[in-house]
């Protein structure tokens, strides 16, 4: 396992919520890990609409960026599950050497070769993996007055036939990193619900039912906030929901629990705002 | 299932084609138990169902542009329950790239294909972005021209440079 990192920032977080990438900058520099950010990046080619357009242009795609990122012998960090799972998947599928043999054939192309040896993790995975008492070591503000729901986000999770780290069916990984950060964990999940975020630009009525279903549960929990590794799930829920439960994005939890201030991380942009609990208005 | 990735590079013309071929049998597997029905969240509320949507794929009576296709939200909840392997979302999957090559591709995801294409990136670096990260104190998003060259020829070499997009 390697311990140095690209960090692969996507597309969603830099153009439309960079307030998270501010925080994920703070949390991975507070935690001391090495990261920088992925030369010669593109979209992952997201797991919904365009990958399943043109399947093989995702593989290359990723492929790519993984060829660039084993030349440095670093693994690759995600803030995002499309991200995680475009790159967790592709790298599952390159295990069979005839398909990397093939895909190296259009790599070969653009002077590249991948080898198969890169990784690749969520901040997720990397709170996970530091334990319980390597992530409190970093806390510095009382957060118990956070009261949250997790919401793990279909593709950190699902399928796991992609040899995905959290499991399909009662995930606790986020659960377990809320609480060691301080704040209350007021629901668990069992199967976990979509926030219908896959098609909310082909149907509203669709994607806000799924929205409103997994909201409703969340809000009779008695959270004052759902939590997310998930930047589209993030979005879904900051911007669209009708019920007003502000939602925070993992990193944006670490960040406060390690002393960074609301300003600091830009929480003013939620659409739906924390209040009293986050310290900011 | 991985094999089958990469097929779409061979297909020349599917126009008229309304079944999906089933090489590995996965959809010949499927005995309607509804357990992906009953895990579908988009189905619940009147969306793609996918029982429903093996079996017409199996017995060719799906045409590409239903539009249900792009109803599925990609949860994959369904692949994840079927205890058959049909993996019913990887076939929503292939049956969608079929219809985008017939020309049946959803407005907003054709959008977010030219802007990839044109950008590397499937949102747009906007004057709302430019401002956010200058207050943020984050740097600007630049795209390098070596990079959109290799953008330009992994797509050429690839299924999404055959795609019709409207203009
Ligand atoms: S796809 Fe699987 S879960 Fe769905 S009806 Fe067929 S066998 Fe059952
Ligand atoms: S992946 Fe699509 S078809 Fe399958 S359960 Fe989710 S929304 Fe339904």
């Amino acid at each position: 396992m390697s311990d140095s990192y690209y960090l692969f920032k996507g597309c969603l977080i830099p153009t439309r919520v960079p307030n998270l990438e501010k925080a994920s900058l703070i949390v991975l520099d507070a935690m001391g890990v090495d990261h920088r950010p992925l030369p010669g990046a593109t979209c992952c080619v997201e797991p919904i609409g365009l990958r399943s357009m043109a399947a093989d242009t995702w593989l290359v795609t990723v492929a790519r960026m993984l060829a660039i990122a084993e030349t440095e012998g670093r693994d690759v960090l995600t803030l995002c599950n499309g991200c995680y799972l475009s790159f967790q998947e592709a790298c599952h599928a390159l295990q069979d050497p005839a398909l990397l043999e093939k895909v190296n054939l259009v790599l070969s192309s653009l002077g590249r070769e991948y080898r198969g040896g890169v990784k690749v993790r969520h901040l997720l995975d990397l709170a996970h993996e530091k334990g319980e008492e390597g992530v409190k070591s970093h806390v510095r503000r009382d957060l118990s007055a956070f009261k949250v729901a997790p919401h793990s986000g279909c593709h950190v999770l699902r399928p796991s036939k992609a040899g995905l780290r959290e499991r399909a069916y009662a995930p606790r990984m986020l659960g377990d990193v809320a609480r060691w950060l301080g704040s209350t964990v007021v629901s668990e999940e069992g199967w976990p619900e979509c926030c219908g975020g896959g098609v909310a630009s082909i149907d509203d009525g669709v994607s806000t039912g799924m929205l409103e279903d997994v909201c409703s549960v969340y809000r009779r929990s008695g959270a004052t906030c759902i939590l997310t590794p998930c930047p589209f799930c993030f979005s879904q829920f900051d911007l669209r929901q009708k019920g007003g439960l502000p939602v925070l994005h993992l990193s944006e939890l670490m960040a406060l629990a390690f002393g960074a201030t609301p300003e600091e991380i830009g929480l003013r942009y939620h659409r739906t705002k924390l209040g009293p609990i986050s310290g900011s208005p | 299932m991985w094999q089958r990735l990469t097929e779409g590079v061979r297909i020349e013309s599917i126009g008229t084609e309304t079944n999906l071929p089933d090489p590995l049998g996965e959809l010949a597997r499927c005995h309607q138990c509804g357990q992906c029905a009953g895990v579908c969240p988009s189905q619940k509320h009147g969306g793609i169902k996918p029982a429903d949507t093996m079996v017409k794929l199996h017995l060719s009576l799906l045409q590409p542009n239903a539009p249900e296709l792009w109803l599925c939200a990609m949860c994959n909840s369904c692949t994840e329950r079927c205890q058959l392997g049909v993996s019913p979302s990887d076939r929503i999957q292939e049956m969608r790239g079929r219809a985008t090559l017939a020309g049946h591709c959803p407005k907003s995801f054709q959008e977010e294909a030219k802007l990839f294409m044109r950008t590397g990136l499937a949102f747009p670096n906007s004057g709302l972005t430019k401002k956010l990260r200058k207050e943020l104190d984050l740097d600007e998003l630049a795209s390098d021209a070596q990079t959109l060259n290799e953008l330009a020829a992994l797509v050429k070499a690839t299924t999404l440079g055959r795609v019709p997009l409207e203009r």
